[in-house]
């Protein structure tokens, strides 16, 4: 007995196949491309590999800094801690402020150290302007830039009783205080910052 | 003389008997009875047996695909089978005095015809409106999904090192090579852990 299906039916088969067929197409054109509806972003900020050579980089050269300063190599260790400035860290991320702070407040210690207060100032201020936020490696350069200010007042102190070196004494000791109170500052709003985070 | 009765009534003859004359003779008339019957010959009259078994033969052959009944015929039996099944008296037309007509439908009435057909236009109209839907769908904007870099855990991510390391005593302000050390042995426990303990 034969069995007739109805037109309609074989229609509707047509149809469908048609439809199931556009609906393949446009898939395979949706992610082919740039034509993408939706694209699952990679995280920008997540720990990666190039913030993990740079951070090791700068640990290598602390440590070699380190070395010359225990063989009293002083300016081979502020050659090692200068090439920390000039490591490449990924863009934006804050933990390349933090380690190039850090190693300009070194620095500038080694260049007290050394007595070359001027070249000091420059590598902190420097360190001050080229900062996008405040944190305690900002406070810490400050620190260090008070330090350097009564490096100063304690020079021209063996300078001599003059007029004008009383003066710039009291002022380098003026800046110094001046560079405490903003370090002491900055520490004390971010320890609050933290205390209400947690 | 044998008999009919003779044939019906007498002990049942083995299979390897010869057929007698008479057995011949009945065989010959009934096969001529069934022949007349199924080319519409039926006689009038014959005897109860003869009835009996004609009618065996013609439900066999019906059963057998070789006799189809006419379509009056098939609407007939079906519609008395119907109405015995609702109730009514088989071959009666007339109406209960106590309960309405109940009419019968027949078999190939238009409800059997169009329903189908129904069901299948509405089939058509849906693939119809989903074709369309897709062809007239345009795609969106590419879409950049951001949640999966806020439900990243803190320590996978990069950030300030101001919470790790804390407020820097002035006696240790020149001691970057300590700090260093801290920052990237945190960072490298939140990169193992990343890398190695399942990335989502």
């Amino acid at each position: 007995m034969k069995i007739r299906l109805p037109g309609s039916v074989a229609l509707v088969t047509v149809i469908t196949l048609l439809g199931l067929g556009s609906c393949s197409t446009n898939d395979s054109s949706g992610t082919q491309g740039a034509g993408g509806v939706t694209r699952v972003a990679e995280p920008g900020d997540v720990i990666n590999q190039d913030l993990m050579i740079a951070l090791a980089q700068a640990k290598n050269f602390h440590h070699k800094a380190k070395v010359y300063m225990s063989d009293g190599k002083t300016d081979d260790a502020m050659a090692a801690v200068r090439q920390i400035l000039s490591l490449q860290f990924p863009a934006g991320a804050p933990e390349a402020e933090d380690v190039r702070l850090d190693a300009r407040a070194m620095l500038a210690k080694l260049l007290v150290g050394k007595g070359d207060l001027e070249e000091a100032m420059r590598v902190v201020d420097e360190g001050l302007v080229q900062s996008k936020r405040e944190s305690f490696f900002v406070a810490n350069l400050h620190t260090v830039k008070g330090e350097i200010h009564e490096a100063r007042a304690t020079l021209l102190v063996g300078d001599g009783d003059g007029e004008a070196n009383k003066a710039k004494i009291i002022e380098e000791r003026r800046e110094a205080i001046t560079a405490y109170d903003r370090s002491i500052k900055i520490n004390t709003a971010l320890q609050k910052q933290l205390m209400e985070q947690r | 003389m044998a008999t009919d009765d003779d044939i019906l009534l007498g002990p049942v003859p083995s299979p390897d008997d010869e057929p007698t004359a008479a057995e011949r003779a009945h065989a010959k008339t009934f096969a001529e009875l069934v022949d007349k019957t199924f080319t519409g010959r039926t006689p009038p009259a014959m005897s109860a047996d003869d009835r009996a078994l004609l009618d065996v033969a013609t439900v066999i052959r019906a059963a057998s695909g070789g006799m189809p009944l006419a379509p009056s015929t098939q609407r007939s039996i079906v519609e008395d089978a119907l109405r015995k099944a609702i109730g009514e008296p088989v071959g009666s037309t007339a109406e209960l005095p106590s309960a309405p007509r109940q009419q019968v439908r027949p078999i190939g009435s238009a409800r059997r015809r169009w329903v189908p057909w129904a069901i299948a236009a509405t089939s058509t109209l849906v693939a119809v409106a989903a074709v369309l839907l897709l062809w007239i769908r345009t795609p969106a904007h590419v879409q950049v999904q951001q949640p999966a870099a806020a439900s990243l855990p803190s320590t996978w991510k990069s950030r300030p090192t101001d919470p790790l390391i804390g407020p820097i005593a002035r006696e240790r302000a020149g001691d970057a090579a300590s700090r260093i050390d801290y920052i990237f042995a945190d960072r490298l426990d939140g990169f193992r852990d990343r890398t190695l303990g399942g990335r989502r």
